[in-house]
C-alpha cells in the first residue's frame, strides 16, 4: 500500500510522523491548520466523521462557518454524520478511494444533511495515480 | 412512448409497463419500476382465476398517474365480460396501485386474484448493456408484507410490497381470495415501496400516497399557471406549447441536494438524472418561461463542480459534470458516473447560462453566490482544456475503458469526420467548443465588471476572447467551401466536413460579420436544410446518412440554437424558416418533438421520420418550441427592458405571449406572421 503524503497541500504543512502511518489523522490535522477553505465558502454546519477502527471509533468534528474551518475530537451531535471503516477513510484521505462511490455502495453511511457531505467530499485529494499521469502529460 | 409501453414517473422514479399494467421484464427489456437507476420490480402480473387481463383502454391521467381499464381473458375472441378491472397507478416513492374489480353479474362471484411480483434489481446500465448480476437475492414474507431484496457486500436494495386487503403473501407475490356480491365491487390498495434492505434509508417513509398525489396535482397546476400564456391563431402551436410545458414539468428532477428545487433531467425514462450539457441547454431554452430551472441547474452543477484530478472520472478542477448516476455499477466503480465529468462543452456553457440568467432575471445575488464556481469554470478553459497548448479547447478521454470518446454534444463514434468520411485522431477541437469558450469569456467579462467588481479579470477575458475570435476565423475557415470546419485534428488540420455546428457558432457570436452571410446561406441551403430543419451533417459528405444519429438526422434542439444564432446576426427570415419547419414537424408528434428525425427532403417523405430512440420526451427537444417562440418574437433583454422584435412565419398568424417573467416583472409580447417561409426556402435553394 502506498503510504506517501496523501494530499498535495498537506505535503508542505504536515511534518509529523503521523502522515506516513495514519492518513486519516494527517488529513484532519492539516484541515485544522488550513483555517479557511474557499471550496467550503458556501457551507455552514457541523460534520462528524466516525472512523471505525475495530472496536473503537475515532471521531473528528469539522465545524464550518462560511468557509472557516475548525476541527476537534469532540463527540457531540452534528448536522451530518459520516461513518465508515478506518481502512476506507485512510484510502479516501489519500485519494485512493472515491467518497461518493463509497456512499452509493453503502460502505460509508451518511445521516443528516447531505449537502454537507457534498461540500466535504470536495476536500479529499486527487488520486496519486492521476497526479502522476498529469505530471507526465505536462512534461511531454 | 412507442410499442405499446406506458410510463409514469416522479423525479427519477418511474414505471414502464405494458397496456395491461403488467411488467414482465427480461434482463434487457426496459419495463419495470425504476428508482435511482435501479430496477425495483421486473415482474408485476395480475391474474384473476389464473387468467391474464385484456386491455380495453389506458387513460394517462397525468405524467405521474395512469388508469388501466381491463377485462379478464386473452382478447382473442369476443368477451362477454361479467367482470371489469380497473388499475389506477401513481408514482411516489415507489408506486401505489388501486385495484378495483366490478362484478356486473346478477349473482355473487368467488375469485382468486393474484399479483405476481419479482425483481432482478438491475442497474440501468445493465439493462442497456445486458450485463450479469454479482450479488445475492432474497425474499421474506413477514407481517403480511413481501420484501424482495438484493445484496452485494454493503450495497443493498429492497422492494416492499403490501396491500390494504387481506392477502396470502408468498415469495413470488400476493393472493387475494375475494367474494364480490351481485353488481358489487371489491377494491384494494397495493403499495410498492423502494428502499434499502434493512430499512436503512427508506426515503420519505410513511408518506400518504393520496396526499402525495394531491401535492403533485397542485404542483403541476401551479407550474402551468406560472408560465406565460400563449394566445395565437394556430391551435397546433397552442397544443405544442402546452405539451412542452407539461413534459418539462415531468422532466423536472430534484437531486437529493437541491433542497426540493428542480432542474431539468435529460430525458424520459433513461436519462432522468443530472446531465451538465442537457440541463444547461434546456435551462437556456426555458429561461423566458421558467427561469427557476436555470437557477437550480447552476446551483446543483456548481455543487458538484470538479475539484480534483481523477482520470477514471475525467475530472479536473473547475470542470462541470457530464452525468450523475446512483446505481450499483456506479457504486462499485464499474462505471465512472459518481459523477462523470467527460463533457467538454458543459463548463463554458455553465458561464453562458449564468450570464443569460442574470440578463433575464436581474438576480445578481446568484451571480455573486456562484463567483467562485464561474471563475473556476473560466480558469478550466485555459488551464485544463487546451490539451495541445494552441489556445483552443480540445478533448481526449483519460478513462479509455468506460469514458466517452466524443465529449461534445455529437457524442457518437462517427460524428466528427473529414469530407471523405475519414475520422480524425484525438485530441479533437470541434468548432462549437471554441464558440462556447468565446461566449463564456465575453459573458464572464460582463459579469466580472458588473457584479464581481473585478475589472482586471474582465479586461483579460475580453482580450483573450478577441484573440480567440481572430485566430478561430483564420484557422477554422474552409476557404473553398466558405464555412467553418467541424474540428481541428491533433496536427491542427481542418476536419473539413460541413455540419450544423456552424449554427452554434452564430449563436456564440464568434463568427466575423463578414463571414456570417455565407454561413447562413449554408444553413438554409439544400445540403443542410431538409425543409423541416438543418441536418446534423450536410448531404454529400462522406458519412452523410439521413438516418445516421449525428451524421444526417435533424435534431430539433440543434435547430432551436441555430435559429437563435441566425437572429443574433440579423437573419430574421432565415430563423423564422427554421422555426416554421420544426414547429410543422411537431404537429406530426402531437406537439412532442422527438430527439431527432430523418434528414430526408421534406417533399420526399411528406412527414418527418422519427429516429428510433428509447427516450421521449427528451428535455432539449421539449425545450425547443420554447426557444423557437423566443426567436420568432425576437425577445431580448436590454437593460431593465425586454425588447420584442417579431419575425413570424406567415402561417402562424397572430401570436401573443403574455406575462413573460423577468427583471421587468411581467410583460406581454405580440407578433403577426409576415415572413413567407415558402418563398424564403425557394430563395435559399436557388
Amino acid at each position: 500500500m502506498d503510504t506517501r503524503t496523501p494530499h498535495r497541500r498537506q505535503s508542505r504543512e504536515v511534518g509529523d510522523q503521523q502522515t506516513a502511518t495514519d492518513p486519516t489523522a494527517a488529513f484532519f490535522e492539516a484541515l485544522a491548520r488550513r483555517g479557511h477553505e474557499p471550496l467550503l465558502d458556501k457551507a455552514t454546519g457541523t460534520t462528524r466523521f466516525d472512523v471505525v477502527d475495530g472496536r473503537k471509533t475515532e471521531r473528528w468534528l469539522v465545524t464550518v462557518d462560511g468557509g472557516t474551518i475548525a476541527v476537534s475530537r469532540r463527540n457531540v451531535a452534528a448536522d451530518c454524520v459520516i461513518r465508515g471503516d478506518k481502512a476506507l477513510f485512510d484510502r479516501i484521505a489519500s485519494g485512493k478511494s472515491n467518497a461518493v462511490a463509497a456512499v452509493l455502495r453503502g460502505d460509508v453511511d451518511v445521516q443528516g444533511d447531505w449537502r454537507l457531505l457534498v461540500r466535504m467530499q470536495r476536500l479529499f485529494p486527487s488520486s496519486p495515480a492521476s497526479l502522476r499521469s498529469a505530471a507526465r502529460r505536462k512534461r511531454s | 412512448m412507442s410499442d405499446g409501453l406506458v410510463q409514469i414517473l416522479d423525479g427519477n422514479t418511474f414505471v414502464v409497463s405494458d397496456e395491461r399494467g403488467d411488467i414482465e421484464a427480461s434482463p434487457t427489456d426496459p419495463t419495470g419500476l425504476f428508482s435511482f437507476d435501479t430496477r425495483f420490480l421486473s415482474r408485476w402480473v395480475l391474474t384473476i382465476d389464473g387468467e391474464r387481463m385484456n386491455a380495453l383502454s389506458v387513460d394517462d391521467l397525468q405524467y405521474y398517474e395512469t388508469r388501466f381499464f381491463l377485462v379478464p381473458g386473452t382478447g382473442t375472441v369476443y368477451i362477454d365480460a361479467k367482470l371489469s378491472v380497473i388499475r389506477q397507478r401513481s408514482v411516489a416513492n415507489g408506486f401505489h396501485e388501486e385495484l378495483t374489480i366490478l362484478n356486473h353479474a346478477d349473482k355473487a362471484v368467488d375469485l382468486v386474484v393474484r399479483m405476481d411480483a419479482g425483481c432482478d434489481f438491475a442497474d440501468l446500465f445493465e439493462v442497456k448493456d445486458a450485463l450479469k448480476k454479482k450479488g445475492r437475492y432474497s425474499a421474506s414474507t413477514s407481517g403480511g408484507k413481501l420484501v424482495l431484496g438484493y445484496e452485494r457486500g454493503p450495497f443493498s436494495r429492497a422492494t416492499e410490497i403490501s396491500a390494504t386487503a387481506r392477502a396470502r403473501v408468498d415469495a413470488e407475490g400476493l393472493t387475494f381470495r375475494v367474494r364480490i356480491p351481485a353488481h358489487g365491487e371489491w377494491t384494494t390498495e397495493i403499495h410498492v415501496v423502494t428502499a434499502r434492505l434493512g430499512g436503512g434509508q427508506a426515503p420519505r417513509e410513511g408518506m400518504d400516497p393520496k396526499r402525495e398525489r394531491q401535492r403533485m396535482q397542485r404542483n403541476l397546476e401551479k407550474w402551468l399557471h406560472d408560465a406565460p400564456r400563449l394566445e395565437c391563431d394556430s391551435d397546433e402551436l397552442k397544443t405544442t406549447y402546452r405539451r412542452s410545458l407539461v413534459d418539462l414539468a415531468a422532466l423536472r428532477f430534484s437531486p437529493p441536494i437541491a433542497g426540493g428545487r428542480a432542474l431539468p433531467a435529460a430525458g424520459l425514462p433513461w436519462f432522468m438524472t443530472m446531465f451538465g450539457r442537457d440541463s444547461i441547454f434546456t435551462s437556456l431554452q426555458a429561461l423566458p418561461f421558467t427561469p427557476e430551472l436555470a437557477a437550480t441547474t447552476l446551483r446543483a452543477l456548481g455543487d458538484w463542480q470538479g475539484v480534483r484530478l481523477d482520470d477514471f472520472r475525467d475530472e479536473d478542477p473547475g470542470r462541470i459534470l457530464h452525468e450523475m448516476r446512483y446505481g450499483e455499477m456506479t457504486a462499485f466503480e464499474e462505471r465512472p458516473h459518481s459523477p462523470y465529468y467527460g463533457a467538454v462543452d458543459a463548463t463554458p456553457l455553465y458561464v453562458v447560462l449564468l450570464d443569460e440568467y442574470e440578463r433575464w432575471t436581474g438576480d445578481r445575488a446568484l451571480v455573486r453566490e456562484l463567483e467562485v464556481e464561474a471563475k473556476a469554470a473560466l480558469n478550466w478553459i485555459d488551464e485544463y482544456a487546451d490539451l495541445q497548448g494552441t489556445g483552443y479547447v480540445w478533448y481526449k478521454r483519460r478513462n479509455e475503458e468506460s469514458g466517452l470518446e466524443n465529449q461534445c454534444w455529437k457524442d457518437s463514434w462517427d460524428s466528427i469526420s473529414f469530407r471523405d468520411g475519414t475520422l480524425p485522431g484525438f485530441p479533437r477541437a470541434t468548432c462549437e467548443l471554441q464558440g462556447y469558450a468565446y461566449d463564456a469569456k465575453v459573458r464572464g467579462a460582463r459579469l466580472a465588471r458588473l457584479v464581481w467588481k473585478d475589472p482586471e479579470l474582465a479586461d483579460k477575458l475580453e482580450r483573450d476572447a478577441a484573440d480567440l475570435k481572430r485566430r478561430f476565423n483564420r484557422d477554422y475557415w474552409v476557404e473553398d467551401g466558405e464555412y467553418f470546419a467541424l474540428a481541428l485534428d491533433p496536427a491542427g488540420r481542418q476536419v473539413d466536413a460541413l455540419a450544423s455546428n456552424n449554427g452554434h457558432l452564430l449563436w456564440s457570436g464568434i463568427v466575423d460579420k463578414s463571414k456570417a452571410k455565407s454561413v447562413a446561406r449554408h444553413l438554409l441551403g439544400p445540403r443542410l436544410f431538409s425543409g423541416w430543419g438543418v441536418r446534423t451533417l450536410a448531404e454529400g459528405e462522406g458519412r452523410y446518412n439521413p438516418i445516421g444519429y449525428h451524421v444526417g438526422t435533424v435534431w430539433p434542439y440543434d435547430n432551436s440554437f441555430i435559429a437563435w444564432g441566425l437572429r443574433r446576426y440579423g437573419f430574421k427570415d432565415e430563423a423564422a424558416a427554421i422555426a416554421a419547419g420544426i414547429l410543422d414537424a411537431a404537429q406530426f408528434f402531437g406537439g412532442r418533438l422527438p430527439e431527432a428525425f430523418g434528414g430526408y427532403e421534406r417533399p420526399q417523405t411528406k412527414y418527418p421520420v422519427q429516429y428510433p430512440t428509447a427516450c421521449s420526451p427528451q428535455a432539449w427537444s421539449t425545450g425547443t418550441p420554447l426557444l423557437l417562440l423566443r426567436t420568432m418574437l425576437g425577445l431580448e433583454p436590454h437593460g431593465e427592458h425586454l425588447v420584442v422584435d417579431p419575425a413570424l412565419p406567415s402561417a402562424i398568424g397572430h401570436l401573443e405571449l403574455l406575462d413573460i417573467p423577468g427583471r421587468w416583472g411581467r410583460i406581454d409580447a405580440f407578433g403577426r406572421g409576415r415572413v413567407d417561409v415558402g418563398t424564403r426556402k425557394r430563395a435559399a435553394r436557388r
